[in-house]
């Protein structure tokens, strides 16, 4: 059984007959061991949608799926105090900057010891003794000195560790990493990366990593996700995902990379721009930027179907060469070409 | 002083030597401590080239914007443009520098300022470099820097917020060619934007560098980008350069240990491409209290005694310079 | 515009496509301020004292400083003894109620108004310099501003007109004064925060000077709570003015500003209280309808509020 079972999850905004879909029906699971990379650029919903598992999505948000349980429980059914147990101690969440997500007011020890006191109770010297264990696991220097540290006096990767202390503390089975290494350099982002993989191996915890970066997901994930404005667009093996896509905008996407131009003057661009709340297109939303569009894809909206193993929401999935199955040479209007 | 006037032999932008301090107060009783941004970089640059200028956080290199945009004057060292020297400037020769000088900044969300239309935000630099222009001209000149940016006429009347990140870039980017420049400062111009965006503005820029003759000084950590699109690569630590060269060369065979590191740290999709390499251990010094000697020694796999006590200068080696003892050893 | 080499690529001009139609910062504002319905319900009071402002010489029944010998101290019309003529009743010397207070809108919308207007220019000019320039300027002005705001406002207003001498144009003046140090302050914070923005960096490369990159650059940026504070400080100027008027130092009689309205009747709070209640209750609710108001564009403006 999935540690973390999604099944059509929705998040909505606005209106109740103008809805802005955050998120559009993304199903997923995690289990426990795995690493799950979600992917995608702004405006594809990929924080909305752990927020919404998180139950951090406030009013006016409105979040409905057919099933969101954790190892088994509910989480949308449960009586809110129920969750807040689960969350925080056995699902926790780290953010994109840490400066933010530490209280400026209170050292380091303090907020360690906070998470420690509301999940795990224990005596003040017990706590301490926990938090410099903590501070060792993450690899930071010198734990002794550094507890009674505030925030602004650590660096960019210090200030993340700590983030990273404060989420393990009460040894959660789910880590959602949101952008963790976006505001780093890259010599710290690799440091970090290497300490989360760490640390989710050694306790055999489930990883849940969002990030742009298409690059730092295929080195640091077993399964990736795509999204793309609120929807999945594919969800495969990373070893396989981006060496032979099967959905246009994953395509597409790599090529934009330029890491892929090499020898190419000049960049492969995705004309056009992701749809905001103003301009969704009814059908396919990739359709008016995708190059293979036809007819059926401005008209029919695709659902996600099983493809050779893969996960993809398209009504002609890629094959092997990179080229659209099902789409004959008449239908192919080649507009966006 | 003719920044306009290019001579043969002379290149477009040279900067000698730059140095950069500032002084941090400390508090009451202490004395001022000193923060070394930039503690001596020289380079060159030619017409219609790229340099990249690669660092981490604390390394300098906006401050080297900055310095080459004279948003402030360095502490010592010279900036150079066609050979004429950029030092305290009258009200008119600060005119002719700027129009061969620009920057691009880093945040498409700031950059913009909220309350005046994209008209008048691109209207400013003509309104202010070349009086000689009338009202009706200087439009003109900005819908036409606006069309080559690929800025749709109407957009003129409106305000920043109603465009996307990609699209305020090209915003920005109008802004720093509409004076026509020979140089561009671009810090970290796409590091904002997504990936498919980026590629968009990256294409752009390079198209604009064709057209209108324009050298880049490109400020990013983002190394792929940075292979795409350089001619030559400057790499800096704490204020100072660690490796310059021609880009090819230095991707494939990175000389400096830290340049080595940079290399190795960044995520590559394609597992062919990955290096392996020992991750770089500790965090980056602090620029107030560097470590004595070459700055990197502490982080680095071949540090010996001397790279604590010496610190290593810029020297010629295998097509490029590099600023390490060890670097024979090394190679 | 050169051409992408690669086939897959479209040119740049199809490309930079607009995020659909958002409304313009005018009307979102307006958008959020309506569904407070506070703020909605206090700017329709301003309206209404506005216009009444404006039109007092075409519809006050009386004029304000007529006495009517035969009418002292008339109660409403609604009581016992009440004059149909007189729809409010009459004060100590038989002057209309109903066409002073009128009249009386008039003089505090207007007191209101200059004052602002005042205060706020000077206290803008102020606080760029301070903001901007920084350094021993920034500390001379500031200081100066913290020893106004450490005196009592009343007081410091009493002091001046003491000074000046009583009358509704030194009141005036008084009251912007001792207004000033708000909007120094506000302007200086807002200026201070802004300067660190890259769009005045890249406003300076462009070769922007002083009096440009303050009034023009930096100061549409710093509007919002400036107008906030405006809209507050015209209710504070208007009790303020009553206040002085009640002491005898503002408008004098027989101006029908309402503070000095009060003062008149002090006498008749027990024997005719419809001379003292009316005025009173009409600072009341102007001053309501502002700090409504007030709130109101505060909470529209304020961009963490938004969506």
């Amino acid at each position: 059984m999935a540690l973390l079972e999604v099944q059509n999850l929705t998040v909505e905004f606005g209106s109740e007959d103008k809805p802005f879909r955050a998120v559009d029906s993304v199903s997923y699971s995690v289990d426990r061991g795995e690493v799950l990379g979600i992917v995608g650029e702004s405006g594809s919903g990929k924080s909305v949608s752990s927020l919404a598992v998180m139950g951090l999505i406030d009013f006016p948000g409105r979040v409905t799926a057919d099933a969101l349980t954790f190892d088994g429980q509910d989480l949308l059914g449960m009586p809110a105090k129920r969750r807040r147990e689960i969350t925080g101690k056995d699902i926790a969440m780290i953010f994109q900057d840490p400066m933010s997500a530490l209280n400026p007011c209170f050292t380091v020890e303090a907020q360690i010891m906070e998470a420690l006191k509301v999940h795990e109770g224990g005596t003040k010297k017990q706590r301490r003794e926990r938090t410099l264990e903590l501070l060792n696991q993450v690899g930071i220097p010198d734990p002794k000195s550094r507890m009674t540290a505030y925030p602004h006096q650590l660096s960019g990767g210090m200030s993340q560790r700590i983030v990273i202390a404060m989420a393990i503390a009460c040894k959660p089975r789910l880590l959602i990493a949101d952008e963790p290494t976006t505001a780093l350099d890259v010599t710290i982002q690799a440091q970090i990366i290497d300490l989360l993989l760490k640390l989710q191996e050694d306790s055999d915890m489930g990883l849940i990593l969002i990030t742009h970066d298409l690059a730092l997901v295929s080195e640091a994930a077993n399964r990736i996700q795509v999204m793309y404005a609120g929807q999945l667009f594919e969800s495969g093996p990373a070893d396989s995902i981006f060496a032979a896509p099967r959905h246009p905008y994953t395509q597409a996407l790599l090529e934009a990379l330029p890491e892929r131009s090499e020898g190419h003057d000049r960049l492969r661009t995705i004309p056009g721009v992701v749809p905001g709340q103003y301009d969704r297109p009814t059908g396919c939303l990739l359709a008016p930027r995708c190059r293979y569009a036809n007819e059926s894809c401005i008209t029919a909206r695709p659902e996600v179907r099983d493809f050779n193993g893969r996960d993809v929401r398209c009504f002609y999935p890629l094959n092997d060469q990179g080229q659209p199955t099902g789409l004959t040479a008449d239908m192919a209007t080649g507009e966006n070409v | 002083m003719s920044f306009l006037e290019t001579k043969p032999g002379v290149p477009l932008l040279e900067s000698d030597n730059l140095v950069r301090h500032y002084d941090v107060n400390r508090g009451f009783g202490k004395p001022n401590a000193t923060v070394k941004a930039l503690d001596g970089v020289s380079f060159t640059l030619e017409a219609q080239k790229t340099l990249a200028v690669v660092g981490e956080s604390g390394c300098g290199k906006s401050t080297l914007g900055r310095q080459l945009t004279l948003i402030e004057q360095p502490s010592a060292g010279e900036l150079k443009i066609n050979g004429n020297t950029v030092g305290n400037l009258s009200d008119k020769e600060a005119k002719l520098f700027r129009r061969t000088v620009q920057m691009i900044f880093q945040n498409p969300y700031g950059s913009l300022n909220p309350r005046k239309k994209v008209g008048q935000i691109l209207a400013e630099p003509v309104l202010l470099n070349m009086d000689q222009l009338g009202r009706k001209e200087r439009e003109e000149r900005v819908r036409e820097t606006m069309a080559k940016v690929g800025l749709r006429p109407e957009f003129y009347q409106r305000y920043p917020h109603m465009f996307s990140g990609g699209q305020r870039q090209r915003i920005a980017i109008a802004r720093a060619l509409i004076l026509e420049p020979k140089v561009i400062v671009a810090d970290e111009p796409v590091s904002a934007l997504d990936v498919s965006v980026q590629a968009q503005v990256l294409n752009l820029m390079m198209d604009l560098q064709e057209e209108m003759n324009v050298a880049y000084v490109f400020i990013s950590h983002d190394l792929s980008v940075v292979r795409h699109i350089a001619d030559d690569v400057m790499v800096m630590y704490l204020g100072r350069v660690a490796e310059k060269g021609p880009t090819e060369e230095i991707f494939a065979k990175p000389l400096h240990p830290y340049t080595r590191a940079l290399l190795a740290s960044a995520p590559k999709i394609d597992p062919a491409h990955r290096v392996k390499a020992e991750p770089l251990t500790g965090e980056l010094p602090s620029p107030i209290n560097p470590p004595s000697g070459c700055a990197f020694h502490k982080r680095c796999p071949f540090a010996t005694e001397e790279c604590a006590k010496v610190r290593p200068e810029l020297r010629t080696f295998e097509g490029r310079e590099v600023a390490c003892h060890r670097v024979e050893e090394i190679a | 515009m050169s051409e992408n080499t690669t086939p897959s690529a479209a040119p740049a001009a199809n490309v930079a496509e607009p995020i659909g139609a958002p409304p313009s910062p005018l009307r979102e504002t307006w958008d959020y301020f309506r569904k407070n319905r506070g703020a909605y319900v206090g700017l329709m009071v301003i309206a209404f004292i506005l216009f009444l402002a404006l039109t007092a010489q075409w519809i006050a029944p009386f004029d304000p400083i007529a006495q009517d010998r035969t009418a002292f101290l008339k109660p409403p019309v609604w009581m016992e003894g009440g004059d149909p003529r007189y729809l409010l009743g009459t004060d100590a010397v038989g002057r209309d109620i109903l066409s002073r207070l009128i009249h009386g809108a008039q003089l505090s919308v207007s007191i209101g108004v200059f004052v602002v207007i005042l205060s706020m220019i000077s206290g803008i000019c102020l606080g760029m310099v301070a903001g901007y320039f920084r350094g021993w300027v920034e500390v001379c002005i500031m200081r100066l501003m913290d020893i106004m705001l450490a005196l009592p406002s009343l007081i410091m207003a009493l002091a001046i007109v003491a000074i000046l001498g009583p009358g509704l144009e030194n009141a005036m003046l008084a009251i912007a004064i001792v207004q000033l140090p708000h909007y120094v302050r506000l302007t200086r914070a807002s200026v201070v925060s802004e300067l660190n923005k890259e769009y005045v960096i890249a406003s300076q490369i462009a070769g922007a000077g002083h009096m440009r990159q303050m009034f023009v650059n930096i100061l549409p940026n710093c509007m919002a709570p400036l107008i906030v504070q405006g809209t507050l400080g015209i209710s504070s100027a208007i009790l303020d003015a009553a206040a002085l008027g009640f002491l005898g130092l503002g408008a004098q009689p027989p101006l029908p500003e309402w503070g000095t309205m009060l003062s008149e009747a002090r006498e008749f709070v027990g024997s005719a209280w419809w001379v003292i209640t009316f005025p009173g209750l009409c600072i009341l609710v102007t001053v309501l309808a502002f700090n409504l108001m007030g709130d109101g564009l505060r909470d529209a403006l304020d961009p963490k509020m938004k969506r």
